[in-house]
């Protein structure tokens, strides 16, 4: 503030609540203050909703149009947006085809229904294990002692930062058969050379899972771990130390107190990890595409992989973008799950 | 106090058995980088490296094909213009979400945080037909101009206007300053933290961005780091040495970066429980 503006005293109609909300009529043709005011928001907003007309609505909309569509770049089609004429309109057959469960059902949708299957387990499995790690962790850290907490914290939030694909790498190299360090840590614990192609080997499962996916899952997780942490850390910063102190001296021991006192007083933090990080584990891309590119035999083909290449790969966009809707329909159940756990309030 | 003392020591031990495997995949890495070719392709492998050799880094920094100083610019351009672009209309809009009301601004707020739903892969396809109409693939500005607004950095501004008292504001505007003055001289400098935050987290997410580059970028010179980290380690399948220090040389020295600034980070996280 300079020293001037404390001098001057404030008159009536500078008042703060008015001086923010102004009427709503007419007042670009106002001259003076409001005046001023009302040309700085149109002149700032007019572009801003040209811009998202073109980069956000636009795009929305059209993703929704194409899945109406047998549409590819390549062919020429009709004036509006290339739809039409050499990209026909098909309705709703690409969501007809989807629910085509027969052994006789075209290549793109046996491989849509695999990559459902693999995206719901792997969202599925990748919640409860994040947390199984993630809660007794932050707790951990919590218990010891201040100096060392943001050691812990901070080395465990590093692979967050790390680019997908540089985690991608690394973990490919671990899991390598030949040459990585899991297969010689298991080697050295049994005492006899195992080799497992974890990767690679389509005939490996453990209960019908591919064991693929689980290698995908383990660096996913690694990567993952420290959101939830943080979170969960931040959350336990929140419970009163009276509560905790209270249920110690009536005895209560450590694994007891985490499990009746802690876990329920966060059961609000809980719920929306567990929804956030579900959204986030459908649309895991860059792990899969790097490090098994979806094999063996498509059976870590993620969602998000099979819209990738069937839109630029093999140039079936119109059916690219039904699949795209149908994970959009998912994330979009979860998020107003998500909404619906923010808005009601929790207090302990 | 009782504090949680008893119990200290196997955290501790808990905590350090973790911290091992956290680390592991970075320190197997750095290590592998240092290896000969004859030494990883051993089985079972070592673990810290017999012949201790810089070779790797030097086939690197000579590969003509690997011109590291381009991709770490290219990388460079595209994150910096992205933070720039994001806190540039994130602090305008969430300045005049907090504090103006036009006609229609609440619902088009909401249509804002409504597109935070939408997965990346939903859009991806339009905006890449988009993009070919602009003549704008193969081109870096492809990976910015779509990015310009983020509904994600107009929510935490407008968050953080909110709390700016409008006194501070009315008492700008009697002196005669004119509104992108305020904005200027009152508002930004009241969201710096937010600001350091938010690009922050701008930057990461950028420098690590992997989809949607693979689809914009084809042409190997216009190409950012994370793609060609996957195309050097597809070039050289039978000498992952070579891969391993090209990731060390390509992820750790900005990781190390992000390292310093990880209070930011997490606290942008922490604050509005966002990924």
């Amino acid at each position: 503030m300079t020293p001037s503006s404390t001098t001057k005293p404030l008159d009536t109609e500078t008042s703060s609540e008015e001086v923010a909300k102004l009427p709503t009529k007419r007042s670009l043709f106002l001259t003076g203050r409001q005046g001023a005011e009302r040309r700085f928001v149109f002149g700032m907003v007019t572009p801003m909703v040209l811009y998202m007309a073109v980069f956000s609505v636009l795009p929305i909309i059209w993703a929704l149009a194409l899945s109406f569509f047998d549409y590819s770049a390549r062919r020429t089609g009709g004036p509006i947006l290339g739809l039409g004429g050499e990209n026909p309109f098909v309705g709703v057959e690409n969501f007809q085809k989807m629910a085509d469960f027969s052994q006789e059902a075209p290549l793109e949708v046996r491989q849509f229904h695999l990559s459902l299957r693999t995206t719901l387990l792997f969202a599925f499995l990748v919640v409860p294990l994040n947390l199984a790690i993630t809660l007794p962790l932050a707790s951990l850290i919590e218990s010891v002692h201040q100096r060392m907490r943001p050691v812990f914290r901070n080395l465990f939030f590093l692979p967050v930062l790390t680019s997908a694909v540089g985690v991608a790498i690394m973990w490919g190299f671990i899991l390598s058969p030949q040459r990585g360090l899991l297969n010689a840590l298991i080697s050295k614990v049994l005492g006899e050379t195992t080799i497992i192609a974890w990767t690679s080997d389509p005939s490996l499962t453990v209960l019908g899972i591919p064991v693929s996916l689980f290698a995908v899952l383990i660096a996913y997780l690694w990567q993952d771990l420290g959101y939830n942490l943080i979170i969960f850390i931040a959350a336990l910063q929140g419970v009163p130390q009276s509560v905790k102190e209270a249920a110690l001296i009536d005895g209560a021991k450590p694994w007891h107190l985490f499990r009746h006192v802690t876990i329920p007083l966060l059961r609000p933090t809980i719920m929306l990890a567990s929804v956030l990080t579900m959204i986030s584990a459908f649309q895991v891309f860059d792990l899969f595409q790097v490090m098994t590119r979806g094999g063996p035999n498509d059976q870590t083909r993620a969602l998000s992989l099979d819209i990738y290449e069937s839109a630029f790969r093999f140039q079936r966009m119109g059916w690219a973008a039904a699949v795209s809707v149908v994970l959009f329909l998912i994330v979009l159940v979860l998020s107003l799950v998500q909404s619906r756990l923010l808005r009601s309030d929790w207090e302990y | 106090m009782i504090r949680l003392r008893s119990f200290r020591l196997p955290s501790y031990l808990v905590l350090i058995a973790f911290s091992f495997v956290a680390a592991a995949p970075f320190v197997w890495t750095i290590l592998a980088s240092f290896k000969t070719g004859a030494e990883i392709r051993q089985s079972p492998p070592t673990f810290w490296p017999e012949n201790f050799t810089f070779d790797n880094y030097r086939t690197i920094l000579e590969d003509p094909d690997l011109k590291l100083g381009l991709f770490y610019r290219n990388s460079a351009f595209v994150a910096f213009a992205n933070v720039f672009a994001t806190l540039f209309t994130s602090t305008l809009f969430g300045y005049i979400f907090a504090k103006f009301d036009f006609k229609g601004s609440k619902k088009f707020f909401w249509y804002i945080l409504a597109t935070m739903m939408v997965p990346a892969q939903v859009t991806m396809i339009p905006g890449y037909l988009i993009l070919v109409k602009l003549g704008l693939l193969n081109n870096l500005w492809g990976l910015v101009l779509p990015a310009f607004v983020d509904a994600f950095g107009i929510f935490l501004m407008t968050q953080f206007c909110k709390s700016i008292p409008n006194d501070l504001l009315a008492a700008a505007r009697v002196d005669g300053a004119s509104e992108f003055r305020i904005y200027r001289s009152i508002v930004l400098p009241q969201l710096r933290p937010a600001m350091a935050t938010l690009g922050l987290l701008t930057f990461m997410t950028n420098w690590n961005a992997y989809l949607w580059p693979l689809i914009v970028l084809t042409e190997q010179d216009k190409r950012t780091l994370p793609i060609i980290l996957t195309w050097y380690s597809n070039q050289n399948t039978n000498q992952v040495q070579l891969t391993m220090a090209a990731s060390v040389l390509i992820v750790m020295p900005v990781l190390f970066l992000f390292a310093l600034a990880q209070r930011w980070i997490v606290r942008g996280i922490t604050l509005t429980g966002i990924k």
